[in-house]
């Protein structure tokens, strides 16, 4: 739908950040886009084997994905934190005035 | 029910009132620098770390509805109607952290309390901001945290309470196996005491009464949010919209208070006297109208090439359509408003995303219609580098202000008097904000000003004219970054002083137009 075309911005937020760093962004991008993936596209896990201890895997497989996505999320949040500091514009509110008075 | 348990009931109504108690003194914890400010009120003065973040947004997206309606469903109907809110709840996260820290960053820079706020700033627009009056309440929780940080980590933290709910969801199943238990829900036809009889049956009587406190508590927290958002909403976008623009901060709080209360004692008449199924219809359509909000708010906080119209004929077509489509949904025992799914192509669909497909649609064609005859877009007041901005204490307008302060409290005694009432109107933590020896001298500047004021109380009645050197200082902001440009707009919003509120708007507009002129010239350039 709509929402693919919103996100490649996203990482950086703007963009010379993600001009800066193209991997980083294109991995933050695919770990956000492959955590929604995952959940939607139902037929994936949408099976009573394999069993994982008791459970049919279609349980099993939703309680496992949230600690994961907690992690993934986090992963996520760590890497955009370190596109940041782009290069030349290490204070926010510099970064902010210099892109004005461009 | 006539056998009431005493330990459980007794339980229940000594946590309901510790934490009640709890409430009234966590009101006097953390003193407010300003209680009076609608900040403070209505987003807990935009202060809140990531740890009670946490819990606040955990208490407002997992609700009653969590320990009583998903069992209820899972109970009823199994994995499609129950488990769906555990997959649900995967999916919120990641697409939550795609919008919601540019959200946070332009409410912070602007000082929007609600979502209709950005969208009046992002489009110039009423008709469009009144259109956004339904939103999802968990906004407001996530606008009263301190950094933009906060809400990112949040996306990642949160998730663990959907461990929880993945097993709380299951508890549907055990109640379905103790026999005991489906028996007695069989006896009462109502799926949603599921859970209550089963902590009944398997517990003993002090626990069920924790669990049962759980479930009355954990509907305050979203109750509480909900009736604050309410009243902000009222009285940002309607009450200081039509009725009084020159709402002063104190009497904004004083209404949206009035408002929450009235929200609260009407949801409760609201809740006794009218039919049980018009609640359950009306959740059903909610969440049919909350969808449609989507693309104003959401494709506005990245991109301003949607027209305001476009988006506004878009929402009312999908509300329309959802309304209807609803309405018309019927089973054999139900004649109308059966279900939120509709048969689309031989496809099962919810209605609301029929209804999002159609709004975009209709807001992709009208934008360019609208673009092709020249519609007035409406004035933006954002800029872009706003959205990613990360104020700390500092609300973007301070550093020019305190600028304009130290110039200002040189001049005469008219731009001091003029500059003193332009203070009271900004929020009261720009004077720490400012830059430490700017500051200084911008704090002694304003209370001389405040002491002459005090001594001539009738001069400032009488003074209709600004100086030049606050016109000439004024105009200088108004040239300046994105930061002064900001600080003039809401000295010109908020001034008590025509003449002053005149002139710094003009010097915005002067402003705006050079700005796209370099704006348009760079990209030429390039």
């Amino acid at each position: 739908m709509t929402q693919p075309s919103a996100t490649p911005k996203t990482p950086g937020c703007s963009r010379s950040p993600v001009a800066a760093h193209p991997v980083t962004s294109a991995v933050i991008a695919i770990l956000i886009l492959a955590s929604i993936f995952f959940a939607v596209w139902v037929p994936l896990y949408a099976s009573t084997t394999p069993k994982i201890g008791d459970f049919p895997f279609f349980y099993a497989y939703l309680l496992i994905y949230m600690p994961v996505l907690g992690i993934v999320m986090w992963i996520a949040i760590t890497l955009q934190g370190k596109l940041r500091p782009g290069p030349g514009a290490k204070h926010s509110s510099a970064a902010s005035d210099g892109e004005v008075a461009r | 029910m006539s056998n009431v348990n005493a330990v459980t009931f007794t339980i229940v109504v000594v946590l309901f009132l510790v934490v009640t108690l709890t409430g009234f003194a966590a009101a006097r914890w953390r003193r407010a620098e300003d209680m009076l400010h609608l900040n403070e009120w209505g987003l807990g003065g935009r202060g809140f770390g990531t740890f009670i973040a946490w819990f606040l947004l955990g208490g407002d997206l997992y609700t009653a509805y969590t320990f009583i309606a998903v069992p209820a469903a899972m109970f009823g109907a199994g994995a499609v109607t129950g488990y769906f809110a555990v997959a649900y709840t995967i999916i919120v996260f990641p697409i939550a952290l795609i919008f919601l820290p540019r959200l946070w960053s332009i409410a912070r820079v602007h000082h929007y309390v609600t979502p209709a706020d950005f969208i009046r700033g992002r489009y110039g627009s009423r008709g469009l901001s009144l259109a956004l009056m339904v939103y999802p309440h968990a906004v407001t929780g996530v606008l009263s945290t301190k950094r933009r940080d906060i809400i990112k980590r949040n996306m990642a933290l949160l998730p663990i309470y959907s461990i929880m709910l993945g097993f709380i969801a299951l508890l549907g199943y055990v109640a379905l196996t103790d026999k005991v238990t489906a028996a007695n829900v069989k006896k009462a036809g109502n799926a949603q005491l599921a859970v209550p009889y089963l902590f009944q049956h398997l517990f003993p009587s002090w626990f069920t009464g924790i669990a049962f406190s759980a479930i009355v508590i954990g509907a305050l927290v979203p109750a509480a949010i909900m009736a604050i958002a309410a009243a902000n909403l009222f009285t940002r976008n309607i009450f200081k919209e039509f009725f009084k623009p020159d709402a002063s901060p104190r009497l904004q709080t004083r209404v949206s208070q009035w408002v929450s209360l009235i929200v609260k004692v009407g949801a409760l008449l609201f809740a006794i006297t009218l039919p049980k199924t018009f609640s359950i219809n009306l959740q059903l359509l909610g969440g049919i109208w909350i969808l449609q909000t989507f693309p104003s708010i959401v494709f506005g906080l990245f991109t301003r090439w949607f027209h305001r119209y476009a988006l506004l004929a878009g929402w009312l077509a999908g509300m329309i359509f959802g309304t209807v489509a609803a309405y018309n949904v019927s089973t054999p025992t139900t004649s109308h408003w059966a279900g939120s799914v509709d048969t689309v192509f031989g496809h099962t669909v919810y209605i609301g995303l029929t209804a999002i497909v159609l709004n975009v649609a209709v807001t992709v064609i009208l934008t360019l219609v609208l673009r092709v005859a020249r519609v007035p877009a409406g004035t933006d007041e954002t800029a872009r580098p706003q959205y990613t901005a990360d104020p700390v204490d500092t609300p973007a307008p301070a550093p020019a202000a305190a600028v304009l302060g130290s110039e200002v409290s040189g001049g005469d005694l008219p731009s001091r008097l003029a500059f003193a009432a332009c203070l009271r109107g900004l929020p009261s933590r720009l004077a720490l904000a400012a830059p430490a020896r700017r500051s200084q001298r911008w704090r002694a500047g304003s209370s001389t000003a405040g002491t002459e004021l005090s001594r001539e109380k009738s001069g400032l009645a009488r003074m209709s004219t600004v100086s030049s050197r606050m016109r000439s200082s004024l105009l200088r902001l108004s040239s300046g970054s994105a930061a002064s440009r900001c600080a003039c707009r809401s000295l010109a919003r908020s001034s008590s002083l025509r003449t002053l509120r005149a002139w710094a708007n003009r010097g915005c507009l002067m402003r705006r137009v050079r700005y796209s002129r370099n704006t348009s010239s760079a990209s030429a350039e390039r």
